[in-house]
């Protein structure tokens, strides 16, 4: 890679929520959403996040377009530090970095068009007006897949996968370094999902947009990302290239993530093996001690109790955090 | 995998209206005690719907307007309120995809389960609480005694899940009805999840109709799948021959949509074109013709029937199940 900033570096990122107390309570638990995390995103990169519900994956995203201020910790978006950032500062950032969330029928105000949906980021940043404005809409309507006039109809108007297509449309009319997309398709219906993936893929071909994946859905995963990182209680455990990850996945929470999502083949789905992973996740808010796996783990022994294991390199390039893996 | 002499449940040529359109249309399909049945298809395609009426419980909008529904010798549809109130729950039980909206959040688990089985079995309050705790034991729940006596916003949404699943299984029905059971789930606890169904069928000998737009849940564990689209049956068929050799055309496009191990990476995905068609806007013939790749006037002009196809029990509702070659191209 070049000497140009990377698109995203996040340095030893934490987020943590409560622990204060209010006026006449007294101090909750302090939840680590996010407990030191490192990562990188170059350009026209695509990196999967991983993880499940409370892992931590919404509120590094919430952090990294400035909606969520870490406690400690360094976050860049293309070389601008957002960790402090005034204002004025913070502004120019999130111009680079826009957000695509799961249900596009949230994201989306039913009382605008989709046109002035499209136009709004241009006229807050002042990028056109007028004729120009319009012409500008109407080359994103075109850019995702919809016909120019489709600018005047409203959301309800259109089909899931549709909507989705504007809210795509919104967050790359600004021009954006990096792309955050949060399940972008997992609301929506088999086949459309085709189509949007494809979409995805196409306008980072053209535009050279990187994005941050967030998902559950490892098929998905597999076909659009190139890097893959695995989240489990705020902190990183597994970050491998595409094809290390998938060929040879080293941590026992990746494998059982990996043997739990079931396999569109009944041959490949019955004979594959099983991990079943016992219990549920623990609470961000009390932590397992040593590697916060260790109450889960088919391979945890003592040492995984007592002591974190660190992120550390293998041969083949992956980086994994456990004791045993 | 063949017809069964004694099915356990058997749905008739349903046809269920709203507005005047057929939004099911002459749907059948039965199964046979200790199997699944999973109903497949996108949203809107009538999965729903189909197996709301199983249970008495359409929207008032919908109206059953043909076919019958029968569970062994019984009429489902020729049951007055009265009569159905006492089969659900009994005979047959239905989990819905959202827990946390299906549970109470005023009342512990624990009452809620029990009262399933008094409500059906007259049993005392002491004893329905024993079954209770048993089912928790069955379902996987760990210190079922304490669990008994928390709220539903205590419990994770796994945990939330089994809590319906046990009360839908308290009174040992015959047929479950499960509506996405595991969509909203994680998929480490929607892989605990499944194994629990496994379990069920195979152990109680529970039947199961499965309703996902999940392929990969179907592969898991179904024994035969119905694939739906706009209130039809596209095809039917036993699980394996229908992954491994689709006969209607929507099914072999769904299929070729989701990425697979050995696609390349950041490859085109194959689509299927359109959207699905609304109500209003079915025609006289086949309902997919719009976004088919193999269309012809005829599938315009008139509806296909379900032909059987290959291995016995696969049914396809296309008049071009020949051309499939085709598709595969148009798939690849």
């Amino acid at each position: 890679m070049s000497d140009a900033p990377k698109v995203l570096e996040l340095r030893d990122v934490a987020v943590h929520f409560g622990g204060r107390g209010g006026f006449l309570s007294s101090p909750g638990p302090v939840v680590k959403a996010v407990n030191g995390v490192d990562l990188e995103i170059g350009r026209a990169e695509t990196v999967a996040l991983v993880g499940e519900s409370g892992c931590g994956k919404s509120t590094l995203s919430n952090t990294i377009v400035g909606l969520q201020a870490p406690v400690s910790g360094s976050v860049r978006v293309s070389g601008e530090e957002v960790v402090g950032a005034d204002k004025k500062k913070l502004n120019d950032i999130r111009r680079k970095v826009q957000m695509i969330f799961q249900d596009p029928a949230l994201s989306l105000d039913p009382r605008s068009t989709v046109g002035a949906t499209i136009a709004e980021p241009l006229i807050v940043r002042g990028v056109a007006k007028g004729r120009e404005l319009k012409e500008h809409v109407a080359t994103l309507l075109q850019q995702v897949g919809l016909r120019p006039e489709f600018a005047d109809r409203y959301p309800h108007q259109f089909s899931g996968g549709q909507r989705q297509r504007v809210v795509i449309a919104r967050a790359l009319a600004l021009e954006p370094d990096l792309v955050i997309c949060d399940e972008p398709v997992s609301a929506l219906d088999v086949s459309v999902r085709a189509q949007i993936l494809n979409l995805l893929v196409a306008l980072q071909k053209r535009t050279g947009v990187s994005y941050l994946f967030v998902s559950h859905d490892l098929g998905v995963v597999r076909h659009i990302c190139d890097r893959v990182v695995v989240m489990y209680l705020g902190r990183f455990v597994e970050m491998a290239d595409r094809d290390t990850f998938f060929a040879n996945p080293k941590h026992p929470y990746t494998k059982a993530l990996m043997s739990a999502v079931p396999e569109a083949d009944p041959v490949v789905q019955r004979s594959k093996e099983r991990i079943i992973l016992g219990g549920e996740l623990p609470s961000p808010a009390n932590i397992p001690s040593g590697c916060a796996f260790h109450t889960r783990c088919p391979l945890a022994t003592e040492i995984c109790s007592k002591e974190r294991p660190e992120l550390t390199s293998r041969p083949d390039g992956a980086r994994v955090a456990c004791h045993h893996a | 995998m063949n017809a069964v002499a004694n099915p356990l449940l058997s749905v008739d040529r349903l046809t269920i209206e709203i507005g005047g359109a057929n939004v099911v249309d002459d749907i059948s399909f039965t199964v046979a005690p200790g199997k699944v049945m999973a109903l497949v298809g996108e949203s809107g395609c009538g999965k729903s719907l189909t197996s709301y009426a199983m249970l008495g419980l359409l929207p008032p909008a919908a109206k059953r307007t043909g076919g019958r529904i029968m569970l062994e010798s019984t009429d489902l549809g020729a049951m007055s309120e009265r009569q159905l109130r006492k089969a659900r729950g009994k005979d047959i039980s239905i989990i819905f995809q959202e827990p946390s909206a299906s549970l109470d959040p005023l009342t512990t688990v624990g009452s809620q389960i029990a009262e399933a089985y008094r409500v059906h079995q007259g049993a005392s309050r002491t004893e329905a609480y024993e079954k209770a705790r048993q089912m928790l034991v069955d379902v996987g729940i760990p210190d079922p005694t304490r669990r008994l006596d928390q709220y539903p916003f205590e419990l994770s949404g796994g945990m939330c899940q089994r809590i319906m699943i046990s009360i839908a299984l308290i009174n040992g029905p015959r047929l479950l009805v499960a509506d996405e059971p595991t969509t909203a789930l994680d998929v480490t606890i929607q892989a605990q999840i499944l194994d629990l169904m496994k379990k069920l069928v195979s152990e109680r000998g529970t039947a199961i109709v499965l309703i996902t737009h999940d392929m990969g849940v179907v592969a898991d564990i179904a024994d035969e799948v119905a694939v739906m689209y706009a209130g039809r049956i596209a095809e039917i068929a036993p699980v394996h021959a229908l992954f491994a050799a689709p006969k209607h055309p929507y099914t072999a496009l769904l299929l070729a949509s989701v990425p697979k191990l050995d696609h390349s990476p950041k490859a085109d995905l194959a689509t299927i074109e359109g959207t699905v068609p609304t109500p209003s806007e079915f025609g006289v013939g086949c309902r997919f013709a719009d976004r088919c790749p193999l269309v012809t006037d005829k599938c315009r002009s008139e509806q296909p029937p379900l032909f059987q196809s290959g291995e016995s029990g696969h049914r396809s509702a296309c008049w071009h199940i020949d051309r499939m070659a085709e598709i595969r191209g148009v798939a690849a």
